[in-house]
């Protein structure tokens, strides 16, 4: 049992890490998801005007473009994930050798991971751009990392959808929408309450929750997907 | 009697109205190689993507026994070797890459893929998107073979191979097939040549 378990892990993260070096030598989700954060929030920046906005209007407003900029930067690159290797046609090999449920947590941690780092470069230069000041920093961190994982869980396993379908793009953003609604209005809530310095209130269990059940759903709906 | 045996029978697939498969049956043991003609369209490649659990068949009966046990259709799957035409590697990855990252998947030390590697005259530090067609041909055979599998599914096999890579690959087959452990399915071939056929299909077309 002990041995059956490290060896799914080992293939885990065998997929984790092909994805990361192919990322790496590539660069293409990286400097797609990085372009157009930087484009939005420089738009959003613009839009707002040297002087900002009101207090009671930034804690209302600045978060959930926040997470518009996070939301659409991370749609730009995740479907990628099973995308790419069905268009590569190097899905047929991952077919005959990976055990599918392996291979989900690969490709969900590699787009936790890349939307982690999306928010490691976007929270701080978004905050310093709309001089957004933050009253409960463990709140917010939690919040991104909370909501960076629903989203990734969220578009990963849309991207698993999709992958063997005729037009992907269109799919996507249908199917993307009540998958990631859910975990976007909490996220939203959940920010909204680090600025302000409010409690988490329920928001942020709420988020757990989907968190933890669509990555449950995911492993049981993939080998499904995956295999004829 | 061997203990390794494919067995299938009224294997049919249709994609839409178009029925590709129409009741294809055929065995083969250990030892030998069964060999799949027939013209363009004629579904060869379909019966072997079926064979290697890659397409559902609509109807029919599949089974693969491994040393006397009979293997499910996701086992299968995970067991077969294949040589096939649309089979793709990462192109920014080396071939030692690549073939590292399926031996972890296939759960196979690094020595195989040396050895095969060696065999084959593939420089392990190329990347694949640099490698020529017969290169890419050769990884394929690496590949398919890194697990030693006991079925070894070839679509067109000595597809763009020089004299000397299909001379290298024809070695490999020779071996596959010479314990009388391993077998094969062998469609398309380019040159009819090859060794322990002991049943032929045809699916005309």
């Amino acid at each position: 049992m002990w041995r059956r378990a490290s060896t799914w892990a080992a293939e885990a993260a065998a997929v984790f890490a092909k994805d990361w070096r192919c990322e790496l030598r590539t660069r293409y989700a990286l400097n797609t998801l990085a372009l157009f954060a930087f484009t939005t929030m420089v738009v959003v920046s613009v839009s707002l005007g040297p002087l900002g906005t009101s207090a009671d209007l930034g804690v209302s407003v600045l978060p959930v473009l926040l997470w518009l900029i996070l939301l659409f930067a991370a749609a730009a690159g995740l479907p990628r994930a099973f995308v790419e290797e069905e268009e590569t046609h190097t899905a047929t090999a991952l077919r005959l050798a990976a055990t599918p449920s392996a291979l989900y947590c690969g490709k969900l941690a590699y787009g936790v991971t890349l939307i982690l780092a999306l928010e490691l470069l976007v929270a701080p230069v978004y905050a310093a751009m709309v001089t957004l000041s933050i009253h409960s920093p463990g709140l917010f961190v939690a919040a991104l990392a909370a909501g960076g994982f629903g989203i990734a869980a969220g578009s990963t396993l849309v991207a698993a959808i999709i992958s063997q379908a005729q037009g992907r793009s269109t799919l996507f953003s249908v199917l993307a929408f009540p998958v990631l609604l859910p975990p976007l209005l909490l996220v939203v809530e959940l920010t909204r309450n680090a600025v302000a310095g409010h409690p988490a209130g329920v928001a942020l269990s709420q988020l757990l929750l989907y968190d933890g059940a669509i990555t449950i759903f995911g492993l049981m709906l993939f080998p499904l997907i995956w295999n004829p | 009697m061997s203990l390794n045996r494919l067995r299938f029978s009224g294997v049919r697939r249709r994609f839409g109205r178009l029925a590709v498969l129409d009741g294809a049956a055929g065995e083969v043991a250990g030892g030998e190689a069964l060999l799949v003609t027939g013209r363009n369209g004629s579904g060869k490649s379909t019966l072997l993507r079926c064979l290697a659990g890659l397409v559902a068949p609509n109807a029919g009966t599949i089974e693969l026994e491994e040393d006397g046990r009979r293997l499910g259709a996701a086992e299968r799957r995970l067991r077969v070797g294949m040589v096939a035409p649309d089979l793709a590697f990462y192109e920014p990855l080396t071939v030692a890459e690549n073939l590292a990252f399926f031996a972890k998947l296939r759960r196979v030390g690094p020595h195989r893929a040396t050895e095969l590697l060696a065999r084959v005259g593939l420089p392990p530090d190329r990347l694949a998107g640099a490698l020529s067609s017969g290169m890419r041909q050769r990884l394929r055979w690496v590949w398919a073979l890194l697990h030693r599998p006991r079925l070894l599914l070839l679509d067109e096999p000595f597809q763009n191979l020089d004299a000397a890579g299909e001379a290298a690959v024809r070695s490999l087959l020779d071996d596959h097939l010479a314990d009388g452990r391993g077998l094969a399915v062998v469609a398309n071939p380019s040159s009819l040549e090859v060794p322990r056929v002991a049943a032929r299909l045809d699916l005309g077309g």
